[in-house]
């Protein structure tokens, strides 16, 4: 598989996490240790101020209709994996600020708009879409929807580019930002 | 923790007939029996708040409706809300110019937001506090004034009917006082006497059983929408059942009118047996401990009995059951394993009563004595398997906390004995089921312990009792389920 790893400046990515495929993460976005993201059948874009939390796993997976060239996974701003969490999906995008919480599950067929929760422990296997604001809670899955999105986590997100140096080695950024035009080309790919 | 996470494999009997784990029972040092949830009294000592933990007496209890005045529950899911804080910048006044310039510093502001659906005060339209506890707005029931009516006229109902109970007692029994009083002389009665003053009657009730009007059902119902049966339904907007019924006093039917429900109490109770009247377990009073001042439960005082394993139950088969038996309390024990039926029956002899018993008794004639009446039965026992017992006794070491560092477990092996360790002992058993036991059901086998019990209460000084008792115990044993 072709190691393709980009890592926009800010970005705070531990080492010892597993990374595979034609990788984007933007800048500002803090990931844990432990963590496993495999592009298998396209790209990953994950854009800027998510957080990506220990043993959480993002595989985009290769489907039987494969496209060509594959699409890319883009994963918006604001975006908080937590521990644990599992994200499936083969649609195109994932919107902004979602809350994936602790052990949740996200299938393949599943669109997330934007200000989502999907609750710890829920199981989304059924090819859906969820509308904006939605949250899913509990083991009899409830959902309900949110009058706004859920508050952006930057108070953490400084805490965390500011600690995680001093206990983990870091990748370091690869891409800078002076030159936009090549930046833009790798995307585009 | 077995005995939280795994199903009950070994069931007691208690003394009113009911099968039960040994953790659910109850030991009465005064009876000597076991007794459980169904066949003890359970009393109010407290009420408290499960969130805060601050305690708040009864009558405050009742007159906050059993409900907390400073913790929340989501609307949404019942989960606890939690506050929030956010630091809100003042609205810039364009009237007040600079001079107010001081008052733009930024301020917290503090709204309640649940961690489990992330439901929030906001969503509702509750506007921020500026304090962290307290001054929520409170939603009055369009009904009160109602509700509190037919609660004056029912209260004045009960009132007037305790009171003419209450007369007709005193016309049996009038007792003539020893001194005259102005309605001997006059012949007049208080009711009379102020009647004739025009003074208002005694009965105060009486006006709020005159007042009172009782509910007409009209024959006019309002009119459903126009759109009730084509709208489409939007189910992220209305409540759920179980939504409404936790909000009984509006009942909302939208999601967007959903309110934070006052925390209902929570109660620390005290249980006392029914028989000697005995506390069995008595909870500390703070709030916060988790610990008893009395906890007389069955853990500490019966022989455990726990299964180490077992073969498979056949019919007409005998298969091995190994079996480990612990004893909880502070004193050496003499264990016989015996068949359910050779358990002596234990009479109930009706204890002598002393003088100041019964007269208290017959003073308390009218009151309900029902309650102290326990239903008892005997248990269905399982017959289709039966544990061997072998004819011996087994000595039980007490509990002793130090053993466990002991190096050398004690060797005194036999047919029976497996292995003994400290307080423990491991038994080899052997398990007859018969030949007709259908195969496929469960197979449970009853079991009889005979065992010694040294009583710890102080012995009233009157009498002397004795202090080491034999007591019996039955128990049923799950062996999973009868093989083909």
């Amino acid at each position: 598989m072709s190691q393709n790893i980009k890592i926009l400046p800010g970005a705070t990515v531990c080492e010892d996490c597993t990374l595979e495929g034609d990788i984007t993460i933007g800048g500002g976005t803090v990931i844990h240790p432990r963590v496993t993201i495999i592009a298998d059948g396209g790209p990953i874009i994950i854009a800027e101020y998510c957080i990506i939390e220990e043993y959480s796993t993002i595989i985009h997976k290769k489907s039987d209709k494969q496209e060509n060239p594959p699409k890319p996974l883009f994963i918006g701003a604001h975006n908080v994996f937590e521990v644990g969490c599992r994200l499936e999906s083969s649609f195109g995008h994932i919107g902004e600020s979602n809350v994936f919480e602790c052990r949740s599950f996200v299938g393949v067929n599943v669109k997330i708009g934007s200000g989502c929760v999907i609750g710890a422990a829920c199981n989304l296997t059924v090819t859906q879409t969820l509308a904006d604001n939605t949250v899913i809670w509990g083991s009899e899955h409830h959902n309900r929807e949110a009058l706004e999105k859920q508050p952006s986590q930057l108070l953490q997100l400084d805490f965390l580019s500011k600690v995680m140096p001093n206990y983990h080695r870091l990748r370091k950024p690869n891409v800078h930002k002076r030159l936009p035009s090549r930046q833009s080309q790798e995307i585009s790919k | 923790m077995a005995y939280l996470t795994q199903p009950d494999y070994i069931k007691y009997v208690c003394s009113c007939g009911q099968l039960k784990p040994i953790t659910n029972l109850y030991f009465c040092r005064h009876c000597l029996k076991i007794r459980c949830g169904f066949c003890i009294c359970h009393e109010v000592d407290s009420h408290y708040c499960a969130n805060c933990l601050e305690n708040m007496p009864s009558s405050e209890a009742r007159l906050k409706k059993n409900r907390c005045s400073s913790c929340f529950d989501c609307p949404s899911c019942f989960h606890t809300l939690s506050t929030r804080a956010t630091i809100a910048q003042p609205r810039q006044d364009p009237a007040a110019g600079d001079a107010k310039i001081e008052n733009k510093q930024p301020k917290k502001m503090y709204y309640l937001s649940c961690f489990n659906c992330r439901w929030t005060s906001r969503d509702v339209g509750i506007p921020d506090q500026p304090v962290a506890s307290g001054g929520w707005p409170e939603r009055t029931n369009p009904f009160a004034a109602r509700v509190n009516q037919l609660l004056d006229y029912y209260k004045a109902i009960a009132q007037q009917e305790k009171q003419e109970k209450l007369d007709r007692e005193r016309k049996k029994f009038a007792i003539r006082g020893k001194y005259m009083n102005l309605t001997d002389k006059t012949g007049l009665t208080g009711a009379m006497a102020r009647n004739i003053a025009g003074l208002a009657s005694s009965e105060s009730s009486s006006s709020a059983i005159a007042n009172f009007v009782p509910s007409q059902a009209s024959e006019e119902v309002e009119e459903l929408p126009e759109d009730y049966h084509t709208q489409e339904v939007n189910l992220k907007q209305i409540t759920s059942m179980r939504q409404r019924l936790r909000a009984a006093e509006w009942q909302p039917r939208s999601a967007a009118r959903l309110q934070p429900a006052a925390r209902a109490l929570s109660v620390k109770r005290s249980q006392r047996c029914r028989a000697c009247d005995h506390n069995l377990t008595k909870p500390e009073y703070n709030p916060g401990s988790v610990k008893f001042k009395i906890e007389l439960l069955a853990y500490y005082h019966v022989p455990e009995v726990k299964i180490i394993s077992y073969e498979t139950v056949k019919p007409g088969e005998t298969t091995a059951l190994l079996l480990k038996l612990t004893n909880p309390t502070a004193h050496e024990m003499q264990v016989r394993l015996l068949q359910p039926q050779d358990v002596p029956e234990v009479e109930e002899r009706e204890e002598p009563k002393s003088i100041e018993k019964s007269l208290e008794k017959s003073l308390n004639l009218e009151k309900d004595s029902s309650w102290s009446k326990v239903l008892q039965r005997r248990a269905a026992l399982p017959t289709a398997c039966a544990v061997r017992a072998p004819d011996a006794a087994l000595t039980l070491a007490q509990r002793d906390d130090a053993a466990e560092y002991d190096d050398d477990p004690q060797h005194d092996t036999s047919d029976i004995i497996m292995w003994r360790k400290s307080n423990k002992l491991a038994l080899r058993l052997q398990v007859a089921t018969a030949a007709g036991a259908a195969p496929g059901g469960p197979a449970r086998a009853a079991l009889a312990l005979q065992y010694s019990y040294r009583n710890t209460v102080p012995p009233a000084a009157a009498a002397p009792a004795p202090r080491d008792h034999t007591l019996y115990t039955t128990l049923v044993i799950h062996l999973g389920t009868v093989a083909e």
